[in-house]
């Protein structure tokens, strides 16, 4: 398939606005401009262009429900790539900001938004830096500002750095982010779409999604729509990290089976030992084993096995993988990460990292995974946004594939592998 | 305003509410109560906490109910299983991190914590790990507030109360996760109001009282519902004893219009109560000057010989507007028919006249006036005055029905004050000044709008901006006001006391809002009073041309200028100051003091040596607050009924006795009375009152007319040197009326008395926050910290009134329409 996203990937000197020029860039940006808004939200609807950033939301719907008459709306930029497992963004906003400028440029044109920012995850120094330059870079060519392309639309792009916290990567929690109080999600409704960012109608996208949108534009939602499944259509970007041959960035079409992902493209287990588990989708998605690598990748069929695409983020794990020592590592993440602000997550994904981090260490007692499942039941369903649902989730993955780990640990205060 | 009902169903139930109710809200409506830790009515909705998750069909999720509004035909179940093991496991989630430490902790036995626990909480503990631990020791973080984060559930009510009601927004949360700690920035010590709402909405022993730390438990006290004497906004509030000790005041959510709101006057001035400093017995000035204690029997003898000596032309009394309605009107029968004379007053600082004219424009007409009713006006307007620390608690409830409603706020005052940064618009007028700024909203008024009504022609020959040169705001400024007065369907009206005071504007406001009922006709006016039942003075006939229920007098006498004046030309035998301390407040010190040294004989009746006191012949105790029952009337003419919570002490007496005893010990039919004999009369006595039962009744008395008003409309800006200071004083944040300077807790909030003015004054004179000025007038001088209030200009200083030995009088003169000072920066010798 030929790469839309990250045809650059790895090029050098490609994230100059001069490269990009002469790749097409700034093309489809020129024929937006020319359509009308509604239109372009049609033609993102009829593409199935939905959310890369986890939930897969049809981005054309989302974008349907800004209010047309609203006089202040803002395009927020996702770019906080904070699930553990996932580096896709990155590679885009590194090697290609213009990609991703043009595709912001677009769809605020569509919303009616005529001020953006870019939310980066703060140890994104080096993309933000890049992003910066090149805001500057079409500015000066005149892809944004005043009156972009003699058309009479403005644009103004600002890159805002995160300070290290995961809960901004939830979109409510980056709009307070950006307003400069504490990063916790809001309650919902209102929805951001009719007050967001200062209370004003916004749309928040991933970049990846708004990396897709130069290409829409180029070739038409037909061409997007034939690619991949039908109802999750679209190239898409696999990470893929942990115990394989060749860890990278993979674009391919949605739908792509695990195992191709795996075996084909990542060049298969390293050294030649066994897949004993893999995460589709960053950390948040609940593990799956080798019996499960024909399912496609795409957001339909993951969910269909009770799991996720998430983010796209695969983390391979081969056979000498202790699972009570990834449950631990992964307990520890979103117990360190939970903000604070509910009672289930705060409390619960912190006992739950306390007991793992028992067993692991050889002082787990008969009782604990009981205890365990008990306490992901209590907290499932019953925080204040996905963060918590997610550390269930993930550990009810470990603990459905791999319970005897965890009773073998309990017992024999030693890994089982 | 939505009017729309809902008819949804709950646990099967029907019920129907108004739209956008909560469906905690409703449920309780349907009798189903929904346990709850973030929500706090008022407050913005979080729904952080997850205990009152609920159940609603067709919804993947349990949704909280305490910021999910109502929805037609939902199905909502409260009390499933999966509903109560979510409550049970968010308190088990609550404890797994808390020190469990109620033994000694102060909240136990009235802990949210604990009640819900003990109501819907796991019966064993599964928590076997390390608890998470912010620190050791608690810390302290302000005179009156101590802090135990360990103790905390996260709720977060002290951060939304401090900024959404008090304004102050210096409480906010540091950390994440289990390490998240509600606290001041970088745990330092609070520069804050001090009124305790962090503690009184914390439904833990996390934020809790310093004064009462391991003093009590809830299960040792007694306590009695009274009213708040610091000021008219009239607080309820429940007043707290163990022994003979009153260790607490709390807010009663359930009982009192104020729910849980009070001050710092209110939540911790209690302690004046207890203060050694107190009289506790009669005491007879002998010739060599010094105190020597009498008995009751010979007190009261000395003052009926006084009072016969002197005889009716010659004798006068002056009460506290601090006392009850009981007292007063009791005071004022005695003064009438026992002593014989109308020269009688319910304070040292005002004129008659002046007071009449106040009653007449704000208010008296009609009974009263909800402060929520207007609050939630559409354009509010706050005239004169210092509304953030002379009636705490109305800018409280001022505070979040504007950031929940977005109504407009106009302020137009002196001073700058804290409800400015609620305000759409806030002005400074030049002191004295607010009859030429309301003549010019007139003027402005008409000119958008053809209005013929009687006195308004006079107004048509003004013009906006000679007005606005006098008063100094902005004719834009007046324009925009005027046009947001002619398209609201509701105006509320906040009239402070320097109308009283300057004996200005009440006439112009009198007009305006005649003018309005013709337009708008929604008007809400409500006075802002700084003594606690000034409203009820008045009411009570304590006034020289006013008898009870706002008769006119029969025959006038004297109001306290006169009084002051009476007594320096020698024409005074006889001074019954009950209460109140007329060299402490009235303007012109010198003059007062020379006054009552004129005095044939001067009898203070107080709780403590006033100013006045050593100057008596006779001083008597007197009980306060909490050691009396009686009804006060507030500022809206709510009458509220108040208890003793203890006995007065030793030969303390109320003024009701004291009063009576006396007036039986000259007429033989005066009676001795307990408080409820006198309300009866009273109810008899005063329109309104009548129909007063239980706790409290809004509606106190109504007059048609109390003056005629004829506004002058000629006006000028107060005289003023260059480089003087107009002078303004009045109460301050920790400072109400005389009395709480005997708080040894308020007394530490503030350390003492100091002098208020504008940061471009303080960078003029190149002083900074409380560096020491010198201030002088009149042959004075007083060297103050300067405290820096943003947003009073330049040329206005204040100085609160309520210090003896500070005494802010002395730099007033009584001739002067407002008194001015020099200020310069004082520095020690040798720097």
């Amino acid at each position: 398939m030929e790469k839309v996203l990250l045809k650059n990937l790895g090029r050098e000197g490609a994230h100059t606005v001069d490269s990009y020029l002469s790749g097409g860039g700034y093309e489809a940006l020129r024929k937006a401009l020319g359509m009308e808004p509604e239109d372009i939200i049609q033609m993102v609807k009829d593409s199935g262009l939905r959310g890369r950033g986890g939930a897969g939301f049809p981005t054309g719907l989302k974008w349907s429900f800004i209010p047309k008459d609203a006089p202040e709306k803002y395009l927020c930029c996702n770019a906080d790539e904070g699930e553990p497992g996932t580096f896709k963004d990155r590679g885009i906003m590194e090697y290609d900001p213009h990609l991703l400028l043009e595709g912001m440029a677009i769809a605020s044109y569509a919303i009616g938004a005529h001020k953006a920012y870019i939310y980066i995850r703060g140890e994104f120094l080096f993309a933000a830096r890049r992003l910066q330059e090149a805001i500057l870079e079409a500015y000066e060519k005149g892809f944004l500002g005043e009156n972009i392309l003699g058309t009479g639309f403005s644009l103004d792009i600002y890159v805002h750095r995160g300070f290290g916290a995961y809960i901004c990567g939830e979109e409510t929690a980056l709009l307070e982010s950006i307003e400069g109080y504490r990063g916790q999600p809001r309650k919902k409704p209102p929805f951001p779409a009719l007050s967001g960012l200062y209370g004003k109608p916004t749309v928040i996208n991933n970049v990846e999604t708004l990396a897709c949108l130069p290409a829409i534009v180029n070739r038409g939602a037909e061409w997007f729509a034939s690619i991949g499944p039908e109802k999750s259509p679209g190239p898409k970007i696999f990470g893929v990290s942990g115990h394989v041959e060749r860890p990278g960035l993979y674009e391919l079409p949605m739908g792509t089976p695990l195992r191709e992902i795996v075996y084909e493209h990542a060049g298969g287990i390293r050294e030649g030992r066994r897949l004993k588990a893999v995460i589709p989708g960053g950390v948040s998605a609940p593990l799956l084993t080798e019996s499960e690598l024909h399912t496609p990748m795409d957001f339909d069929s993951l969910a269909k096995i009770g799991s996720m695409l998430g983010s796209g983020g695969v983390i391979v794990m081969d056979e000498t993988t202790c699972m009570v020592k990834t449950a631990y590592i992964i307990m520890r993440f979103f117990s360190h990460e939970s903000c604070g602000k509910c009672t289930p997550c705060r409390e619960g994904t912190t006992w739950l990292k306390k007991i793992v981090e028992r067993i692991e260490h050889g002082r787990g007692v008969p009782g604990d995974v009981e205890l365990l499942e008990s306490l992901c039941d209590n907290i499932f369903g019953r925080t204040f946004c996905p963060l918590g649902d997610g550390a269930v989730m993930a550990l009810r993955g470990v603990l459905k594939n791999f319970r005897e780990e965890f009773q073998y640990h309990i017992e024999h205060k030693r890994c089982m592998v | 305003m939505t009017t729309g009902l809902v008819t949804l169903k709950i646990n099967g139930r029907e019920v129907t509410v108004r739209e956008g109710t909560l469906i905690l809200d409703a449920a309780k409506e349907a009798g189903f109560d929904i346990p709850t830790f973030c929500y706090q009515a008022n407050l913005s909705g979080l729904g952080s906490c997850r205990m009152c998750l609920v159940e609603i069909e067709g919804q993947r999720k349990l949704q909280p109910s305490c910021i999910t509004p109502v929805m037609p035909d939902m199905n909502v179940f409260t009390e499933t299983d999966t509903v109560k093991m979510t409550r049970s496991a968010m308190l088990e989630f609550l404890l797994s991190n808390h020190p469990l430490d109620c033994p000694v902790c102060d909240k136990g036995g009235e802990c949210e914590l604990q009640d819900l626990v003990y109501k819907h909480g796991p019966r064993k503990g599964r928590f076997a790990e390390d608890k998470v631990r912010h620190h050791d020791k608690d810390y302290i973080l302000s005179p009156v507030i101590v802090k135990n984060a360990n103790r905390c559930v996260q709720c977060m009510r002290c951060v939304r109360v401090c900024k959404e009601v008090v304004g102050r927004g210096v409480l906010g949360a540091v950390g994440r996760g289990v390490h998240q700690e509600e606290t001041s920035f970088l745990r330092t010590r609070l520069d804050c109001d001090h009124c305790g709402m962090c503690i009184e909405v914390c439904p833990v022993g996390s934020f809790m009282r310093l004064p009462y730390r391991y003093r009590a438990r809830p299960w040792d006290l007694v306590s009695a519902r009274s009213v708040c004497g610091y000021c008219a906004t009239g607080c309820r509030l429940t007043l707290e004893r163990r022994g003979d000790t009153v260790v607490r005041a709390i807010a009663n959510p359930e009982d009192g219009f104020n729910r849980k709101l009070l001050c710092a006057r209110g939540r911790f001035g209690y302690d004046v109560m207890n203060s050694e400093e107190r009289i506790k017995t009669p005491l007879v000035k002998e010739r060599d000057g010094s105190f020597r204690p009498v008995s009751w029997d010979r007190a009261l003898e000395l003052m009926k010989e006084a009072i016969l000596r002197a005889g009716p032309e010659r004798a006068a009394g002056v009460a506290s507007a601090t006392l009850t309605n009981e007292e007063l009107y009791l005071f004022q029968k005695f003064m009438r028919k026992v002593v014989g004379t109308a020269n009688m007053d319910s304070t040292s600082r005002w004129s008659a006249e002046s007071s009449l004219k106040f009653m007449e424009a704000a208010g008296i007409r009609g009974g009263g006036t909800s402060v929520y009713q207007c609050a939630e006006s559409d354009v509010v307007v706050v005239l004169g005055g210092q509304l953030s620390e002379e009636n705490p608690v109305t800018d409280y409830i001022l505070r979040y029905i504007n950031g929940a409603r977005r109504n407009t706020l106009v302020i137009a005052s002196p001073r700058g004050m804290k409800l400015d940064s609620s305000a759409q618009l806030s002005v400074r007028t030049v002191p004295a000044t607010t009859g030429a700024f309301i003549a010019a909203l007139l003027k402005a008024l008409v000119e958008k709008k053809e209005v013929s009504m009687e006195g308004m022609e006079a107004v048509k020959g003004l013009t906006v901006e000679e007005l606005s040169g006098v008063c100094g705001v902005n004719a834009d400024d007046i324009r925009w006001i005027a046009a947001r007065l002619l398209t609201a369907g509701s105006v509320g009206v906040l009239a402070g006391t320097d109308m009283l005071r300057y004996d200005d504007g009440a006439e112009e406001l009198a007009l305006l809002v005649r003018l309005l009922e013709n337009t708008v006709r929604d008007v809400r006016v409500l006075p802002l009073l700084d003594r606690a039942n000034q409203r009820g003075a008045w009411d009570m006939g304590v006034h020289p041309y006013l008898e009870p229920g706002y008769r006119p007098a029969q025959r006038r006498g004297h109001d306290v200028h006169g009084i002051v004046e009476l007594a320096d030309s020698g024409g005074l035998g006889f001074l019954y100051l009950l209460g109140e301390d007329v060299l402490g407040l009235y303007p012109d010190r010198a003059g007062v003091e020379r006054a009552l040294s004129r005095v044939g004989f001067l009898v203070v009746q107080d709780s403590f040596m006033t100013g006045s006191a050593p100057m008596a012949n006779l001083v008597l105790p007197m009980a306060m607050y909490g050691e009396k029952h009686g009804t006060m009337t507030n500022q809206e003419g709510r009458v509220q009924r108040m208890e003793a919570v203890r006995r007065p002490e030793g030969e303390v007496r109320t003024p009701l006795e004291t009063i009576g005893r006396a007036g039986n010990l000259i007429e033989k039919d005066f009676p001795v009375v307990r408080p409820g004999d006198v309300w009866k009369e009273i109810q008899k006595q005063v329109p309104g009152y009548g129909e007063v039962r239980g706790m409290e009744a809004f509606k106190g008395a109504s007059a048609d007319q109390v003056a005629e008003l004829k506004p002058s409309f000629s006006y000028a800006v107060p005289e003023r040197a260059e480089g003087e200071f107009w002078l303004l004083t009045g109460n301050h944040l920790f400072h109400g009326a005389r009395l709480s300077q005997h708080s040894g807790i308020l007394r530490e909030l503030l350390g003492g008395c100091v002098v208020e003015i504008g940061s471009t004054a303080a960078q003029r004179l190149g002083v900074g926050e409380g560096d020491m000025v010198e201030v002088e007038a009149r042959g004075y001088r007083e060297r103050l910290p300067v405290r820096i209030r943003e947003g009073t200009p330049d040329g206005v200083a204040f100085m609160p009134e309520n210090f003896d030995g500070k005494d802010a009088n002395r730099f007033f003169d009584k001739d002067r329409v407002v008194s001015t000072v020099r200020i310069r920066p004082y520095k020690k010798q040798g720097e």
